[in-house]
């Protein structure tokens, strides 16, 4: 009786010890794939800026089309701009803040980009945080400096990884632009808000 | 062999708990999302068109950031807004013509050599503070950075330490160690000249003085020729540790040209955008 007692103690401890481990093993592999996918993505914005028979309009065509893949923009839109704002626009609205908003970070982006000189990029760990929520650590590797990025992925419906977030040296870029619309928001309309985009994209391009 | 299987045993059930331990987030989580996700199956492939997901899932985000519409304790923030456009005005017309100036008078290597030498001689401020938050492994390696660098590189104008032995920098100051203790920054300060700060960061700007031997500059013996006597009131001292200051800002500055304009871009306005960029940065710096 005592001997069949322990038989099935340890062989629930087993079931739940492969259970454990396989899980690991499981989310592990997602990770560690979509770490490949951040790689390959940053890598070849690096590739393209490096490359030298490519003009700099070339050059920022083939960069918009590799990230765009990897940013969900539209997302990042919304999330800048707040649940509370969000659910007041209108359908023309939300279009339009969403169609001025990513093309202001698209811009920005690329304005980054110009002050590229000979950093390389070190695609560090990626990490596990929620179960639809996994966050890459890169850094920026200069001469004299380095600088922490990280790219923050979100699992979409359609089971595609993408970045809804990147915090460099710990600032979020939704978060930055979030307490900024509110702040806006405090004193201005909305449509203040829109017109305002799209005065400073007309002065950007 | 009745010794052997409790051993085993216990090793079976003290590895399943901690794997479980670790486990315990995902698994949590797991449980959560499924929860949401079988509150509306059907709105599963309308949401996309609109533009729009449904109110639980955005709400997963929603908690990831600050309350939009959150009001920031934030009593000098008139104040703020004016030093700030002050010290963004002269850093456009006054600091950067000068670092565009230097950088193209000295050579680059010759720049990063400056920078080394000051980032090495305030060795003493990142030691303490290290020690300070009991992270001996960066402490210690701070004080091997401080002997390689000052020895083989030649009076820290050069940094072996990281180029040779892999060795970073872990800069820390007392404003981080207070911060490592939980005393919270308090509300937002723009000092003159020295740009976004708070209260517990402007208060650690005296301890974090004392640390910086470049204050000490007249104390040496060999500070030839030896001038006493004072300026307009200040004292000889105090105005060569500002000139020494001055010295390394702009080293510092030329190395980073265009940085703080391109960074500007970002803004909608500029104040609370640099106040938001200084509070994250620094929460992120602590939590480290």
């Amino acid at each position: 009786m005592q001997a069949a007692k322990k038989i099935i103690i340890n062989m629930l401890l087993v079931a739940i010890f492969s259970f454990s481990f396989g899980t690991t093993f499981l989310f592990a592999d997602e990770v560690s794939e979509i770490r490949e996918m951040t790689k390959e993505k940053v890598d070849h914005v690096i590739i393209t800026l490096k490359d030298d028979k490519l003009n700099k309009e070339e050059k920022k065509e083939e960069i918009l089309k590799t990230i765009d893949g990897l940013f969900d923009f539209n997302l990042m839109a919304r999330l800048s701009l707040g649940k509370k704002f969000w659910k007041k626009l209108s359908t023309e609205g939300r279009n339009e803040f969403t169609e001025l908003f990513v093309e202001r970070l698209k811009q920005s982006y690329l304005d980054k980009l110009d002050l590229y000189t000979d950093e390389e990029v070190v695609v560090d760990e990626a990490k596990l945080i929620k179960k639809k929520r996994v966050e890459v650590l890169t850094y920026l590797v200069s001469k004299d400096d380095k600088m922490e990025m990280t790219y923050k992925l979100y699992k979409t419906k359609k089971n595609v990884w993408m970045v809804y977030d990147v915090d460099v040296l710990g600032v979020s870029i939704v978060q930055t632009y979030r307490s900024q619309f509110s702040g806006v928001l405090k004193k201005e309309s909305l449509e203040k808000l829109i017109e305002r985009l799209r005065s400073s994209a007309e002065l950007g391009s | 062999m009745p010794k052997i299987i409790p051993a085993y045993l216990t090793f079976i059930i003290i590895f399943s708990i901690s794997i479980l331990f670790v486990k315990g987030q995902v698994v949590f989580s797991q449980e959560n999302t499924q929860e949401t996700s079988n509150a509306f199956p059907l709105t599963e492939s309308s949401a996309d068109d609109e533009g729009g997901f449904e109110d639980e899932f955005e709400d997963e985000f929603e908690d990831e950031f600050a309350a939009s519409g959150q009001e920031v304790f934030d009593p000098l923030s008139g104040y703020n807004r004016v030093m700030t456009g002050f010290n963004d005005g002269f850093y456009i017309f006054v600091l950067d013509p000068v670092a565009r100036g230097y950088r193209w008078v000295l050579p680059d290597t010759a720049r990063r050599g400056v920078k080394n030498f000051f980032h090495n001689i305030l060795f003493p401020l990142r030691f303490v503070n290290n020690a300070l938050q009991l992270k001996a492994k960066n402490a210690g390696e701070e004080f091997l950075r401080f002997s390689i660098n000052s020895t083989i590189g030649i009076l820290g104008f050069w940094d072996p330490a990281k180029d040779l032995f892999g060795l970073e920098a872990h800069e820390e100051d007392f404003g981080q160690t207070l911060g490592y203790y939980g005393v919270g920054g308090g509300f937002h300060v723009v000092l003159p000249f020295l740009g976004p700060s708070n209260l517990r960061d402007m208060f650690s700007l005296y301890p974090d003085m004392q640390m910086d031997p470049v204050n000490y500059v007249e104390k040496r013996p060999y500070n030839f020729p030896k001038q006493e006597g004072e300026y307009l009131g200040v004292s000889r001292p105090t105005i060569q540790a500002l000139e020494m200051k001055l010295f390394k800002t702009v080293n510092n500055e030329s190395l980073r040209i265009g940085q703080y304009e391109n960074l500007k871009k970002d803004a909608i306005e500029l104040y609370p955008f640099l106040r938001d960029v200084y509070e994250q940065n620094r929460a992120k710096l602590i939590r480290e």
